[in-house]
């Protein structure tokens, strides 16, 4: 019985030993292999915002390309690659780009927005990874992208188990085996779900983000490339200065309607004027906010209230072409003659193109 | 910047906790990733004869050709491959149908702003006249078209131009218009494209380009900055052009950029046929002080700046009494599509051209300029700093844009990147 016993047990001991021998085999075989991958994901990060920036869908070509770059630069880290291969990599490096025998590549996929939307979501998993001061994601929402990321590039998890002495590896392993046969336009779409979940504004960052930064939504416009340049006025941040308005002119200058009923009512005079002379009636013609404007006159607002410039409010409204709001004030009986310090009035400034400012005058 | 030291103790935030194997991987990913990403990696026009950013500074290059021309035949004679279901067209603008294809493709799918709230919307008779300067080849405005639908998705045109650079005049391709349809975008099709069309310019034994981007790719010969003069501020801020600050009013706003009714140069009139000897002289001396500029003789000039409805406009100064022709300036029409606003539809701007002053100021004659473009109707007038702008932009409240275009020349080195006031050429 003893015998058995400890027959048994060196047979066993024997089994992991050569089991353990040969996984160490295969990891050192799929070391390779794994590396690429890893750096594949990683690259989405550093994706360059270059001309054919797909990084996923092109990633065989990508690794082909580092490789080549790697190894002709001579900092070849994977050990595996380097030497060997040096005709190969300029077959490589001069064709890959273009992918010229390879119909797969793009025929009848077409990219959508999902795709672009999901690039621009891996490309921003990418950069708050390698971004140190971002806040840490528990790692079963790490596994839960890792399978979806699959899913969505590769398809349903066909890889060997990895052995249950690579936590890491076993763990994404499972991660993406356990999805099944998920559809990949449903993968993509539960990525973007829990990203925009764990960072509701990604998206805000990925579109405002300019020059120099890198970001594979940049790939769904056209100024990653060669041509002329859309450009319109810089947006200039105000500086947060003394001369701030008061918040019944912001709330004129906003439209909004509800917060000037409560100004009034708190108190604050439906003439109080700004710093340069203005009423909360000329912000509201200023920028055409009508309703508000027909509130502010309810409330007995001054409507011949001349600002620094000696202008009214009918002046405002005559400048900017504002007829439905000259109409009311010529109503509540502005006056279309009054004059500004330079002498002129809303008839000269371009109020005498409606009749009923000819006719009041 | 990450230092690219080798560090296995900092993790990165998405991977899960490492272990032993782990860990190790990711740092050698890292490690390659950072010996990558800087400076940042151009793989394409890394294989093209385009400066390289390693060789800047780099005095041992001499100016001019990177590679020398090879003989004709030894270009590759068949177009680049494409997927079985796409084919190589070449697309006739003359040609009623085809032009409107390509304006099809290039009002969807072209250049847009950052904000994706405009959308260049170059007219027909604009690409025709774009596209069909002398001595131009058809074959040089490529298409790709599906096999089965015949539908357009990706463009690209060169057209031929002697530019000067220093004291060599060289033939060289201005590359423009390259489109690629939105839903194929990502497919790596440019690369494709700038194949084919320098394929095609080799075939005419040119051997040089010149083209601009919105983007720094290997290496620009100069940067310039694009300026805005508004003329119609209400809609441009309507539209989102611009913005009004919190403490500025709609009513000062259009005040300050209201311009008189009409110009004040005597002698001011429009372009015509007759004056194409005169501006040509003109021109040529004036372009002379930059360092690239267009080498423009009189056929030139008659296509590129003689008025055409809403495609350009120039306008001369001829002295009442000695009716010499003294300044000029000109300006070209480029639509934009406004993509969400109730009201308006179309940002109408008039891009500076070719402009030069022998006896008005800058300032006065530029002032003009912005008169006749606002008398026409345009929202905005957009100029860059290049040329002589700088002498009128502040002055004439031309305000600062957040777009840089940069310029570059194809198989052509350059030892040092010109300021834009060295920069005499404009490309559309």
């Amino acid at each position: 019985m003893g015998d058995w016993q400890e027959l048994g047990q060196a047979v066993f001991i024997g089994l992991i030993f050569s089991f353990l021998l040969a996984k160490l085999i295969s990891t050192v075989i799929s070391f390779r292999e794994e590396n690429l991958k890893v750096v594949r994901e990683g690259d989405i990060s550093a994706g360059s915002r270059e001309i054919e920036s797909d990084v996923k869908n092109n990633a065989e070509l990508q690794l082909s390309s580092l490789k080549a770059e790697s190894a002709k630069n001579g900092r070849s880290r994977v050990g595996e690659e380097g030497a060997g291969a040096s005709e190969k990599q300029e077959l490589l490096k001069g064709e890959s780009f273009l992918g010229d025998d390879d119909d797969s590549d793009w025929e009848g996929i077409e990219s959508t927005e999902l795709d672009e939307a999901f690039s621009a979501a891996t490309a921003f998993v990418a950069a708050t990874a390698a971004d140190r001061t971002s806040a840490k994601v528990s790692s079963d929402v790490q596994l839960q992208l890792y399978g979806l990321y699959k899913i969505a590039t590769e398809g349903p998890c066909t890889a060997p188990q990895p052995s249950a002495l690579k936590i890491t590896a076993r763990a994404k392993w499972n991660a993406w085996q356990k999805l099944g046969a998920m559809d990949p336009e449903e993968a993509m779409q539960k990525y973007i779900t829990i990203v925009s979940e764990l960072y509701p504004s990604w998206a805000d960052g990925s579109t405002t983000k300019k020059k120099d930064e890198d970001t594979a939504a940049s790939s769904s416009s056209a100024k990653g490339t060669m041509g002329p340049v859309f450009s319109s006025f810089v947006h200039e941040e105000e500086s947060e200065n003394d001369l701030k308005l008061d918040a019944i002119h912001v709330s004129a200058r906003e439209g909004e309607a509800d917060d000037i009923l409560k100004h009034i009512e708190n108190g604050v005079s439906v003439n109080l004027r700004d710093s340069e002379g203005r009423t909360p009636l000329h912000w509201a013609v200023d920028r055409g906010h009508v309703s508000v404007v027909e509130i502010l006159l309810s409330k007995n607002a001054d409507v011949n209230a001349k600002d620094n410039e000696g202008q009214t409010p009918l002046h405002y409204a005559a400048v900017c072409e504002r007829e439905e709001t000259a109409l009311l004030l010529v109503k509540q009986h502005a006056d279309p003659n009054s004059k500004d310090h330079d002498g002129n009035s809303p008839l000269d400034l371009g109020g005498s193109q409606w009749s009923f400012m000819t006719l009041a005058s | 910047m990450a230092p690219s030291s080798s560090n296995g103790n900092e993790n990165p935030n998405l991977k899960p906790t490492p272990d032993a194997d782990g860990s190790s991987v990711e740092a050698v990913a890292r490690r390659i990733q950072e010996s990558l990403a800087l400076p940042k990696r151009h793989r394409f026009w890394e294989t093209q004869p385009v400066g390289q950013f390693k060789d800047l500074g780099d005095d041992s290059l001499p100016e001019g050709p990177i590679e020398p021309p090879s003989p004709l035949s030894a270009v590759r004679p068949d177009p680049y491959n494409l997927p079985a279901s796409y084919e190589w067209c070449t697309v006739d603008v003359d040609d009623a149908a085809a032009s409107a294809e390509v304006y099809n493709l290039l009002s969807l799918n072209y250049v847009e702003d950052d904000d994706n709230l405009f959308r260049f919307n170059y007219s027909q008779p604009f690409l025709r006249w774009a596209l069909r300067p002398p001595g131009f080849f058809k074959a040089w405005h490529i298409g790709v078209r599906v096999k089965d639908s015949k539908k357009l998705v990706a463009f690209i045109t060169a057209v031929p131009a002697r530019i000067r650079v220093r004291d060599a005049v060289v033939g060289m391709a201005e590359v423009n218009f390259l489109c690629v349809h939105k839903k194929l975008r990502s497919k790596r099709l440019a690369p494709v494209l700038i194949k084919e069309v320098t394929r095609r310019v080799h075939l005419e034994n040119t051997w040089q380009a010149a083209y601009t981007a919105g983007v720094v790719i290997p290496t620009p010969v100069a940067t310039c900055q694009y300026w805005h003069r508004s003329l119609n501020p209400k809609k441009l801020i309507d539209v989102g052009f611009s913005r009004l600050g919190d403490r500025m009013t709609m009513s000062r706003t259009i005040r300050l950029y209201k311009l008189p009714e009409s110009p004040a140069t005597p002698g001011l009139r429009k372009m015509e046929l007759r004056d194409v000897a005169a501006v040509t002289r003109l021109l040529r001396e004036y372009l002379s002080r930059f360092v690239v500029a267009p080498n423009f003789d009189e056929n030139d000039v008659e296509h590129w700046l003689l008025p055409r409805e809403d495609v350009v406009e120039s306008y001369l100064v001829e002295s009442p009494e000695t009716h010499e022709v003294t300044d000029f300036f000109s300006f070209y029409s480029l639509a934009s599509s406004i993509l969400s606003n109730q009201h308006h539809s179309v940002l109408k701007a008039a891009y500076s051209f070719y402009n030069l002053a022998t006896r008005t100021p800058w300032v006065q004659l530029m002032n003009d300029a912005l008169i006749v473009a606002k008398q026409k109707d345009y929202d905005v007038f957009n100029a860059l700093d290049l040329m002589e702008n700088e002498k009128f932009l502040k002055e004439l409240k031309f305000g600062p844009g957040d777009g840089q275009l940069h310029y570059y020349l194809y198989n052509y080195r350059i030892k040092e990147q010109l300021k834009p006031s060295e920069l005499g050429l404009v490309l559309l």
